[in-house]
């Protein structure tokens, strides 16, 4: 794709060049950069509250700031356009009891703007950042702020100078990680009309038909996402590890009554405005709108979606326990290496993926045609871009690294003994496998399957260029009914996405409480 | 300067002032009423069974735990004051009260250079102050080459170097040590400890360290503290401690010898303490003579053994352990035909199992001996706390 990328020098191509191509690439580089700034904004400042101070609410604020990951951002961004709009609620009620009559009387802000977007994404992708993050504090050794108090520092300061330089390699994973997933986004700047270069890949071969220059359009921000690949892996290099038992009895920061208010509304915002005000604004709008005739359309498309993710889910953990296995086994240094290659998926927007899958799985349909002709046999068809093979296929590559690193980090805490003691009790390796080292796995397997099956129920740019014709999911349904501005119709499926997404986050918590 | 022995006891070089301490911990007693004073300079060492409160202690006097009850001054300074059902408390945060502290895991930063740890705790101090402290410390603990190094590129020995110096660099008042040497390997921790001996003397530190072996007591302490359930059971110079430890948790717990059971009975005018190894005399106002059953502590140099058996030398115990030392060979040795019973009874309570004697003659499992103990500097103790 890269090489066809290069090698594109379609007219389309340097018309875009020379016109809005540097344009969207500024766009792009801003919504990345102002995406960041504020989920580390939000999510350093809600894990450092929740880890290092007495707030009130913790133990609910604690779980409740990760909810937000479970609403697709499109969602967040058409419920929140619609309540601040001119036509909006919000401004009616302001018009009316200010008797302002046209624009022109007032002001108010544009939500359907760049700074717009990043803040819909950063809403959404925060919970990246505050997860990781509060790991990383909670892992801290109590002892090094002790030794910083009796050195002389405030409880404060010690924060300062030595909580947060140590949960530097942690944060900066997290924001890399939402660099990516603001990159790849799709659904969210184009119903916001912020032209990007996801957008713009779409458009070009969507609107103009042009593979070579949409190609060629993918590669850049292919360059873009190998930046934060790159950053993302220097920030794991950088991931120290700490004493082997460290102290782990935190000493709170104790706030004043004022502090703790102002701490306790920052966090219930973010909750609020991310989650919990989509979420009724969802459920509003299907108590009001929804009828019988809806549902069944409904459940039709949602067991497509159910399908898809379920098959995706399914192979990917597949794939993902004989990797993780493997490597367990072999421990030479290249038993690594499929496993690395397959972790790459994930960098890969939706969009581009899709791209390269058509433009690959297109001839190979091609050259199956023509041979099966050639053979006497009839054509099958479009049958692998053509058929929910290449969705399912672009779903397993592209989450393919979710399910291994949940694999993996289970696979790791099983003891390396426990390898050996099935040979010295007698039994074969695919019996200790089956024994032993697959239910000791389980609840890592749940959760890689878990994770996987609502990303694919999530994942929109790929199913919209690769689903085949007439096949909905409930994630490309509801792209099209927010394109139509008509979400009402499918504010149900939008709830049961984001119920769905609950789901492994409702586990994490539970399986967490656990230990 | 190295001698384990400081005379220094007048009040005006009290230091540390430690009075009627609590602490509860989740409704647990952890200390209760613990008074203690150290002197100017002096090394403490805090020995104790692992739960008997001595990291609490340290952690409290640091700063970093709530007390219940009590007073700790530091240089005429208070600390902490709370008294019981008064509302007033005094409790100085942690970065005020110029103690330092070495870790157990040294808990050095590992996102700065050996140069900048040791600088942390002296930032007020303009920078070429810094320097010249920086410089003096890493000089004295040998770590200049290592100056602009990271934590982890260090050996063991030398993190704990940097711990000290980074711990010394702000002149604390008092430095406590939790289990400092308990990382470090067996070979270099003695040579290590006279070392920061050396070190702490040199810039006249008064510091407390705990820790669960007594040798290191010895080799580091100008005091001793034995501690018990949250209590100080004895404090004095290590020496005075191990040869008159003053009840039977603190001879046990330093494992001073072993214990032979006798039972104490009065006859004419004299009060006699009988065991299956022959009778000793009580002093009529010991606390022992007020008991029924005492113990005495046998120390392995107190026993006289016997092998060549005759007529009128009878056998009185026989070997159940034999184990290889550096000071020859160690046995346990076990009463002859009494043995020990649950519940003891009358025939049975002064049965022996495990008396512990070094020799360097070479004896047979089962073999029979006879022991005789030395009648000089008899220690008695009751079991039950005093």
């Amino acid at each position: 794709m890269l090489v066809g990328g290069i090698s594109a020098s379609t007219q389309l191509f340097s018309h875009l060049w020379q016109t809005v191509l540097p344009t969207y690439l500024v766009n792009t580089l801003w919504l990345g950069l102002l995406v960041v700034l504020l989920a580390l904004f939000f999510g350093v400042i809600s894990a450092a509250i929740i880890t290092q101070t007495n707030v009130f609410f913790k133990q609910q604020l604690r779980w409740l700031l990760l909810l937000p990951m479970a609403m697709p951002a499109y969602l967040v961004a058409y419920l929140y356009t619609d309540l601040f709009d001119y036509a909006g609620p919000v401004q009616r009620m302001l018009r009316s009891t200010f008797t302002w009559n046209s624009p022109a009387d007032y002001w108010f802000f544009d939500i359907r703007t760049l700074p717009g977007a990043s803040v819909m994404l950063a809403l959404v992708l925060f919970p990246y950042i505050y997860m990781l993050s509060r790991g990383a504090f909670e892992q801290q050794d109590e002892n090094l702020f002790r030794a910083s108090r009796l050195l002389g520092l405030s409880a404060k300061k010690s924060f300062f100078k030595i909580a947060l330089p140590l949960a530097r390699p942690a944060i900066a994973v997290a924001a890399s990680l939402v660099l990516m997933e603001t990159l790849a986004d799709f659904a969210t700047v184009q119903y916001f009309a912020v032209n990007t270069l996801t957008t713009v890949i779409y458009d070009t071969w969507l609107g103009y038909g042009d593979i070579g220059a949409a190609n060629a359009l993918a590669s850049i921000l292919m360059l873009l996402i190998l930046f934060a690949v790159l950053a993302e892996q220097r920030s794991r290099a950088g991931l120290r590890h700490q004493s082997n038992r460290p102290n782990l009895n935190k000493e709170l920061i104790q706030l004043s009554l004022s502090q703790q208010i102002m701490a306790s509304l920052f966090c219930w915002s973010l909750v609020v405005s991310g989650f919990l005000l989509p979420l009724a604004l969802l459920i509003n709008m299907a108590l009001e709108y929804s009828d019988v005739e809806q549902l069944t359309g409904l459940l039709s498309i949602g067991i497509n979606s159910l399908k898809m993710s379920v098959i995706a889910a399914t192979i990917a953990v597949f794939i993902a326990l004989i990797l993780g296995l493997y490597q367990r086994l072999h421990s030479d240094k290249y038993a690594k290496i499929p496993q690395q290659i397959s972790g790459f998926g994930y960098a890969i927007p939706g969009t581009v993926l899709a791209m390269a899958m058509l433009s690959t799985l297109g001839p190979l349909d091609h050259w199956l045609n023509d041979s099966a002709e050639f053979l006497g046999f009839t054509p099958p068809g479009l049958l692998l871009s053509g058929t929910i093979f290449a969705v399912v296929f672009a779903l397993v590559v592209r989450f393919s690294a979710i399910a291994n690193g949940t694999i993996i980090s289970g696979i790791k805490q099983i003891p390396h003994s426990l390898d050996y003691a099935p040979a010295t009790l007698g039994a074969k390796l695919n019996r200790s496998l089956i024994k032993v080292h697959l239910p000791l796995l389980k609840p890592a397997i749940v959760m890689a399957w878990l994770l996987v099956f609502v990303e694919a129920m999530k994942e929109l740019p790929a199913v919209l260029i690769l689903r085949p014709f007439n096949f909905e999911t409930l994630s490309s349904k509801i792209y099209q009914l927010i394109s139509d501005e008509m979400l009402e119709q499918g504010a149900l499926g939008a709830i049961l996405i984001v119920l769905f997404g609950l789901l492994p986050i409702v586990m994490l918590n539970k399986s967490e409480k656990k230990i | 300067m190295t001698s384990l022995v400081t005379s220094t006891q007048d009040d005006t070089s009290i230091l540390l002032t430690i009075e009627k301490l609590s602490i509860k911990l989740q409704d647990k007693v952890i200390l209760s009423s613990l008074d203690l004073r150290l002197n100017e300079g002096d090394i403490l060492g805090l020995v104790g069974a692992s739960g008997c409160g001595k990291t609490t202690l340290l952690n409290t006097i640091a700063g970093f735990v709530k007390v219940n009850e009590g007073t700790i001054t530091l240089d005429g300074r208070i600390l902490n004051s709370k008294l019981a059902n008064n509302k007033d408390e005094i409790n100085l945060p942690a970065e005020q009260r110029q103690v330092g502290m070495i870790f157990q895991d040294y808990a050095l930063f590992p996102h700065l250079t050996v140069k900048e740890n040791i600088a942390f705790g002296i930032a007020k101090l303009s920078k070429a102050k810094q320097t010249q402290q920086i410089d003096q410390l890493l000089h004295i603990l040998k770590l200049t080459d290592y100056r602009d190094s990271y934590i982890h590129q260090l050996s063991g020995g030398q993190q704990q170097r940097v711990a000290i110096a980074r711990a010394l660099a702000p002149k604390p008042k008092l430095l406590l040590l939790d289990e400092p040497f308990s990382n470090i390997d067996a070979r270099l921790r003695n040579e290590l400890m006279v070392e920061i001996r050396l070190l702490l003397k040199e810039f006249k530190t008064t510091a407390i360290f705990v820790t669960h072996n007594k040798d290191e007591v010895f080799t580091f302490a100008d005091k001793m503290a034995v501690m018990s359930q949250g209590q100080l059971l004895q404090f004095d110079q290590p020496s005075i401690v191990c040869q008159q430890p003053n009840s039977y948790q603190v001879a046990d717990f330093l494992q001073l010898g072993s214990w032979l059971p006798c039972a104490v009975t009065t006859s004419l005018n004299t009060i006699l303490a009988t065991s299956l190894l022959g009778e000793f005399e009580l002093a009529s106002e010991s606390a022992a003579a007020q008991q029924a059953l005492t113990y005495l502590l046998v120390k392995p140099s107190q026993l006289i053994l016997t092998t060549d058996l005759a007529e009128n030398i009878i056998a009185n115990a026989q070997v159940e352990y034999i184990s290889m030392t550096e000071q020859g060979y160690h046995y346990h040795l076990q009463s002859l035909d009494t043995l020990p019973t649950d519940p003891p009874t009358q025939a049975s309570h002064l049965a022996f199992t495990k008396l512990s004697l070094y020799s360097d003659n070479i004896l047979n499992l089962k073999q029979k001996v006879r022991l005789d103990i030395k009648q000089e500097n008899l220690l008695f103790f009751n079991k039950s706390m005093a």
